[in-house]
């Protein structure tokens, strides 16, 4: 067994663990973390490896959502097999959107502004479509029914989220090691090189759309399970693309460790902090969110490669 | 004998600028022929289109009998026409053997053949040493030699080399002779733009010499020399000895 | 049936915020045409130049306008430390370096907002906040109107500083040619940070001048980096004249859909229109294809 083995599954055992030693409150920051990291990874299948940098995955991530919640509401479909409607949707969308926009050639800044409108486009047309109750959300009234991923307690939630980010772990470990990976580096590095080494980069880059936009639908349907309150303003904004690019830009894209080390560290840690048993945690949160943006701008500058690279000489990927 | 690639009659405008002009010419197998020609000739442009990367205005790119003419550079490298890049630093985060063995994966599915593909390819251009190093740590020669490998690692029939002797010191310039020497007896045919006469003349069987993006010569090495379109078009009417 | 004035009324909105609009987005195109370099933090600049201009007024009885003596240098002196600290950094980075550092900076800036001013928003009242002259059919508000006025002025001058000035034309090489401006003599390293400054420089005014009729919140920044994008690409990123009417546009566009549909689906129709200028026109609707 080779080291790094040894060390994954020793984490795995800590991280399984860990519910019987943490409270509730510390169960939500390790949930949270979680799913910042399945995000970042998810987002990295199409950035990191394929170097296609979407600013819009927001969108994805906004169907999956919406989508497991509409399909239990009006069909009784439980999330654990809406979700995998949500992110075919989301697939069909991300290949669409990938297929509309290769052919024109669109790339680096273009093709992160479009895919931007793209999410902007969605929460205004969400914003004025009363079938999803528009900007007034949907609230999301579950009976106990672990069948139809709902729990009371943390440590069901906790689980499924750990077993989302082990999954993709080793779904990206499994992309590294194939044809496809391959032909995702060939396609981040230099097309045309690739071209004529005869990868199909269109292909290439309209499957790394679609795989990654799927994978983020999953964390919407998550995120719909876990607060029970969707809405344009929270699942079709900003912030979630904002958590999936710092996670895995910070910890290293183009690997399977780095978004799940960016993420933990700023997600999970921020959230811890905003429990502590202080009177006024707000100048503690807020003065945490400075020190990561000061932390983001200098490891970007300094370690481009992400966090990641301090152990290491050259990139695995 | 049917010619392995046939370039007949392809135009190429951009915008104001005329870059090839009703082209014509042929590579057949086992052949090595050379394009030179001042620059601004022509000659990357006229790969470019031969390869897809530009469709061209006018004129037919035959590859192996098929009309490739428009095809996307990929699948012409399918069919067995690889090119290298003149400015060679193509996958800067990748280790020369990955580099290598995204061209190895063109022929060979599967990524266990296709590293011990890659390996060999690697050993074939004395790069094997080299392995892990990252394409941005590399030397000159060793990226022109890296190209050179990524290119041969897709298992062409034709192979489209763009300056690949140029920058190199003249000790290099003799081992990359050899080296395209060498693959050409392994029964790939080759097309080279050089700028480096010495290695073109050497190589070559035949030269096809162009200058404006028309073709003003074609022959041997030796005929060239004293032709006196080419060496108007090198040195200017001033030298011109008719 | 909405009638002729109030359709008059809303024309009139847009073209007063189009023009700050335009401002905003000047500043962006004009650091992206020159260092290539997408500053996110563009609005949160916008931003910051309000809190400044909001805490003068507080505390000064300063009103905005005035402010401008304090509130320019201060921002282009903001533009060119964080040129220097930052920036210049990561000029030969690739673009998604240039993406995720100004995503850091726009963070620093809005919790540095949050920290000290808390996320209430804010507002200023200054004498002529509420006035309007009232010209035939509609009433002119005249504190945005004085913010369009500046606006256009500023335009103004940035194209003629552009087009007339030795530094203005040595800009334009840069933004033009790197490597040929630096071998004519253009010190490239001077004018990407004069360029960054002045664009800083430009948001901050705009900041400024829309203090009186605007609500001061850290969250801002968005909406404003999002408005540049878009008439950044409209108008063909790096073209000043573009960025204006490119901002004009946008600005009707904003106000009519206000009027017609709503603010929601009017901002679709925004960023739909940025795809599709994104994917026929790149080079925006106002500029020139390049071969």
């Amino acid at each position: 067994m080779s080291a790094r083995l040894a060390l994954g599954l020793a984490a795995l055992a800590a991280a399984a663990a860990a519910p019987l030693v943490a409270g509730q409150h510390l169960l939500t920051a390790f949930i949270v973390a979680l799913h910042a990291a399945y995000m970042a990874l998810a987002w990295n299948v199409a950035a990191g490896y394929a170097g296609q940098f979407s600013l819009g995955h927001s969108l994805f991530y906004g169907i999956g959502a919406y989508a497991s919640t509409m399909l239990y509401l009006k069909l009784g479909l439980t999330p654990w097999a809406g979700m995998f409607a949500g992110a075919g949707l989301a697939g069909l969308v991300g290949v669409a959107l990938a297929l509309g926009v290769y052919r024109y050639n669109v790339r680096g800044i273009f093709f992160a502004l479009v895919t931007l409108g793209a999410a902007e486009v969605a929460k205004g047309l969400a914003d004025n479509w009363d079938w999803i109750k528009g900007p007034v959300g949907i609230l999301l009234t579950m009976k106990s029914a672990p069948g139809e991923f709902f729990f009371l307690r943390r440590e069901p939630y906790y689980y499924v989220a750990l077993a989302m980010v082990v999954a993709l772990i080793l779904i990206s470990l499994r992309l590294e090691r194939s044809r496809l990976g391959q032909h995702f580096l060939a396609v981040r590095e230099d097309e045309a090189a690739a071209e004529a080494s005869g990868v199909d980069t269109q292909r290439a880059k309209t499957v790394a759309i679609g795989l990654s936009a799927a994978l983020t639908a999953f964390a919407g349907s998550f995120y719909a399970q876990f607060y029970l309150y969707i809405s344009p303003d929270t699942v079709l904004v900003f912030e979630p693309q904002l958590t999936m690019m710092l996670g895995t830009m910070v910890g290293g894209a183009g690997t399977a460790l780095g978004p799940v080390l960016g993420s933990v560290l700023f997600s999970g840690l921020g959230e811890a902090l905003r429990n502590l048993p202080f009177e006024n945690t707000r100048p503690i949160v807020i003065g945490s969110k400075l020190v990561y943006a000061i932390l983001l701008i200098v490891i970007l500058i300094y370690l481009p490669g992400g966090l990641v690279t301090l152990g290491r000489r050259s990139r695995p990927a | 004998m049917s010619a392995l690639l046939s370039v007949h009659g392809v135009s190429k405008r951009f915008g104001g600028l005329q870059a090839l002009s009703n082209v014509t010419f042929g590579v057949g197998h086992r052949e090595i022929v050379g394009v030179i020609g001042p620059n601004g000739a022509g000659k990357t442009t006229l790969f470019n289109v031969i390869t897809g990367v530009y469709a061209p205005d006018g004129g037919r790119v035959t590859l192996g009998g098929m009309d490739v003419t428009g095809w996307a550079p990929h699948r012409i490298c399918r069919l067995g026409a690889a090119r290298t890049f003149q400015i060679g630093k193509p996958f800067a985060a990748l280790t020369v053997l990955q580099t290598v063995r995204i061209g190895s994966l063109n022929r060979i599915a599967d990524m266990a053949g296709a590293t011990t593909h890659a390996l060999g390819v690697l050993e074939q251009v004395g790069l094997a040493a080299k392995r892990d190093v990252e394409g941005r740590h590399l030397t000159v020669i060793e990226r022109k030699r890296l190209e050179l490998a990524r290119a041969l690692a897709t298992g062409p029939s034709l192979l489209l080399l763009d300056e690949v002797a140029a920058g190199l010191r003249p000790p290099e310039i003799q081992e990359m002779i050899a080296l395209v020497r060498r693959i050409a007896a392994g029964g790939v045919s080759v097309l080279i733009i050089e700028h480096v006469l010495e290695a073109v003349m050497r190589l070559s069987a035949r030269i096809v010499v162009l200058n404006y993006g028309e073709v003003i010569a074609e022959g041997s090495p030796e005929s060239l020399v004293n032709d006196a379109r080419v060496i108007e078009a090198y040195l200017g009417e001033a030298y011109s000895l008719a | 049936m909405v009638g002729l004035d109030v359709v008059l009324q809303a024309l009139l909105s847009g073209l007063f915020m189009g023009s700050v609009y335009a401002l905003i987005a000047i500043g962006f195109t004009l650091v992206f045409g020159v260092t290539d370099i997408v500053n996110f933090a563009h609005g949160h600049l916008v931003m910051a130049a309000m809190f400044v201009t909001y805490v003068l007024f507080k505390s000064a009885r300063l009103d905005p306008y005035l402010s401008l003596v304090v509130v320019l240098p201060l921002f282009f002196g903001i533009g060119a430390l964080l040129y220097v600290l930052v920036i210049q950094r990561i000029v030969d980075a690739p673009h998604s370096a240039h993406m995720m550092v100004t995503l850091g900076v726009l963070l620093l800036l809005e919790n540095l907002a949050n920290l000290f001013f808390g996320g209430d928003l804010r507002g200023v009242t200054t004498t002529y906040t509420t006035s309007s002259l009232v010209v035939g059919p509609v009433a002119v508000p005249l504190a945005r109107a004085g913010a369009a006025v500046v606006s256009l002025l500023a335009v103004g001058a940035l194209a003629v500083f552009l087009r007339r000035t030795a530094l203005g034309k040595a800009i334009r090489a840069a933004a033009n040619n790197r490597e040929g401006a630096a071998l004519v003599g253009v010190d490239v390293p001077r004018v990407y940070l004069i360029s960054f400054s002045l664009g800083t420089m430009a948001a901050a005014l705009a900041g400024a001048v829309i203090v009186p009729f605007s609500l001061v919140s850290p969250f801002v920044g968005h909406e404003f980096i999002l408005k540049a994008f878009v008439i950044a690409v409209l108008g063909g990123l790096g073209s000043v004249g573009g960025a204006l009417a490119g901002g004009l546009l946008i600005g009707f566009v904003e106000a009519l859909s206000s009027l017609y549909i709503s603010a929601s689906l009017g901002n679709a129709i925004v960023f739909a229109i940025l795809i599709a200028v994104l994917l026929y026109r790149p080079w925006g609707i106002f500029g020139q294809a390049k071969v």
